[in-house]
């Protein structure tokens, strides 16, 4: 597996701050790999991604994006390959239109204008959201500007998506609509997706977790592994997944297999015990 | 203290031929005591309402009343304190508003704000700081110096010093990971047991279940259902309309329905779930 983001001994500590927020640091991410990174409030998410993003500089340690360390000369290049979709989609807006907005990161780039009108339509067709590209981005439901704000990100063609917290404002249908998006885009346009997030809910689509505490990693491993931890979630400011926390509920009088079920595996489970009956 | 609308209409441009009505004729009773979830998607007029309550926003036509203050169109804005004093916001993301240069000044700024002696506004910060989890020692650090999940519940504390009557709560926890968001909402139910009214805005449909006792909700600027989140989240008419979503445990239930399961009203919370399976495998 080809490696698209390599962190080593990262450090970080916040101006007057006592506490390390990221402290040594280290963590490799391949191509194509859908990663969440979770953990609780002031567990360091979201500084990793402004350290990867450049946003911030870390005082120790290296991140390589695409095979280059980052430095102060290539801040820049390294960044174009990164879009981040923020958590509230209101603050993300600065057009009058959809399409406008998407604009909005090619003009930065300085793209000739009958190349952007292309790939604005392409980014809007790949969110299925073309029909909507005349209309005012306030207009639209909360999953609908997560899709336009994905458009944005990809008509930049990033290589690596950050989702900080992106799904977190929207209704359960806004939200698997922009997760499951973002899963078939990640198939055909061979995205690598980092998601950060306290919604474990929201790890189901990813191939791999990685828990945060303290700026220091302390689980890493496939989301039903670190779901088995059931209740030692909370330790890390999480909650077990809804499945896990309904098997508590029925252990004690219903007979049912050891270790984490997903939903769909517990309403097979529980439809075999009715069916016996 | 009863909150009623009378026929609420509020129109955020009445001049313009596009008048945009934030809310359209809502007649609504929020009962005292009780802890009431306002639901609605985003930009549906939730806001709107409850910026009524405390009069920032007065109606175009219809009136409000306020236990014994009546809140029209023709109110002044004059001799609002007392209403304010009663009726705490706690706005979203509210520690955007904190400025001050410690925990405790910035506690203290409500009270004091309302008429309080700095040596009881001082005794206020001393017990809300307790009652939002944190102890003393954090009154004398500076808000900046806090993480974000400590700075929201200065923030709190901040509106709890006044101690209103009635608190409205703007998706208070957005952005919490989810043990602190079970704290933050733990606390006010704490509160309402000991006798504060709760209005909660949010669009998390199992702390609605959780923790509400009656729910309203409002559909482009109109209320369209209000009732206990039982019953509402069990109304056939706006279930089939997409207009609400449901709890988890009701959205579970659903599946099992297909599988054989069967459920007179779909259960909200996953104990209500829990026992109902059980009561179905067990036959007891």
């Amino acid at each position: 597996m080809e490696k698209i983001i390599s962190i080593a001994n990262l450090n970080y500590t916040y101006p007057d701050a006592k506490q390390a927020a990221i402290n040594d640091l280290s963590l490799d991410i391949y191509k194509n790999e859908w990663i969440s990174i979770v953990g609780k409030n002031g567990s360091g998410k979201s500084t990793l991604t402004k350290l990867i993003d450049g946003l911030i500089e870390a005082d120790s340690g290296t991140i390589s994006v695409a095979g280059q360390i980052i430095n102060e000369d290539n801040i820049w290049e390294a960044r174009k390959k990164i879009g981040i979709i923020f958590q509230n989609p209101d603050h993300q807006f600065v057009g009058a239109t959809v399409e406008d907005d998407v604009a909005f990161g090619l003009e930065n780039q300085g793209m000739p204008r009958e190349q952007m009108v292309k790939e604005i339509d392409r980014a809007l067709e790949l969110v299925k959201m073309s029909d909507f590209k005349k209309r005012d981005p306030q207009s639209l439901s909360g999953g609908q500007k997560q899709r336009v704000a994905i458009a944005g990100v990809l008509a930049t063609k990033p290589q690596i998506i950050i989702m900080d917290e992106s799904t977190s404002m929207l209704d359960p249908d806004g939200r698997k609509t922009v997760l499951n998006l973002v899963q078939q885009l990640r198939k055909e346009q061979d995205l690598t997706i980092i998601s950060i997030t306290h919604d474990i809910e929201e790890t189901e689509l990813s191939q791999r977790i990685v828990v945060l505490n303290t700026g220091k990693i302390v689980k890493d491993g496939k989301p039903v592994e670190i779901y088995d931890l059931g209740t030692d979630l909370r330790k890390y400011g999480l909650e077990e997944p809804f499945s896990s926390k309904l098997m508590s509920t029925l252990r004690d009088t219903v007979k049912l297999p050891e270790g984490y079920l997903s939903e769909e595996e517990l309403e097979q489970q529980l439809w075999k015990l009715h069916s016996n009956m | 203290m009863e909150i009623t609308f009378e026929h609420v209409t509020h129109s955020y441009d009445v001049n313009s031929p596009t008048a945009n009505l934030g809310l359209d004729d809502v007649t609504l009773k929020i009962k005292n005591g009780l802890f009431t979830a306002i639901i609605g998607q985003t930009g549906s007029g939730k806001s709107t309402l409850v910026r009524h309550i405390n009069a920032l926003l007065k109606p175009t036509s219809g009136t409000i009343t306020i236990g014994d203050r009546v809140i029209t169109s023709d109110t002044n804005n004059k001799n609002l304190k007392p209403l304010r004093k009663q009726i705490g916001m706690v706005f979203q993301f509210p520690e955007s508003q904190l400025f001050e240069e410690t925990v405790e000044k910035d506690i203290m700024f409500g009270p004091m704000n309302f008429g309080a002696t700095e040596t009881e506004a001082r005794e206020a910060a001393r017990t809300v700081i307790k009652l939002v989890g944190l102890d003393e020692s954090y009154l004398t650090q500076s808000p900046f110096d806090l993480s974000g999940g400590q700075m929201r519940r200065v923030a709190i504390a901040g509106v709890l010093a006044s101690d209103p009557e009635t608190i409205i709560l703007d998706e208070p926890t957005a952005g919490l990971d989810p043990v602190g968001r079970k704290e933050i909402m733990s606390l006010f139910k704490d509160l309402q047991v000991k006798g504060k009214t709760i209005i909660l805005i949010t669009h998390n449909m199992d702390d609605v279940a959780n923790y509400a006792d009656a729910m309203a909700v409002i559909h482009r600027g109109k209320l369209i259902a209000q009732g206990f989140p039982k019953e509402v989240f069990n109304n056939q008419e706006l279930l089939k309309n997409d207009l609400i979503t449901l709890p988890k445990s009701a959205e579970f239930a659903k599946g099992l329905m297909q599988q054989g399961f069967h459920f007179d009203k779909l259960p909200i919370t996953i104990d209500e779930l829990g026992t109902e399976i059980k009561h179905q495998l067990n036959g007891d």
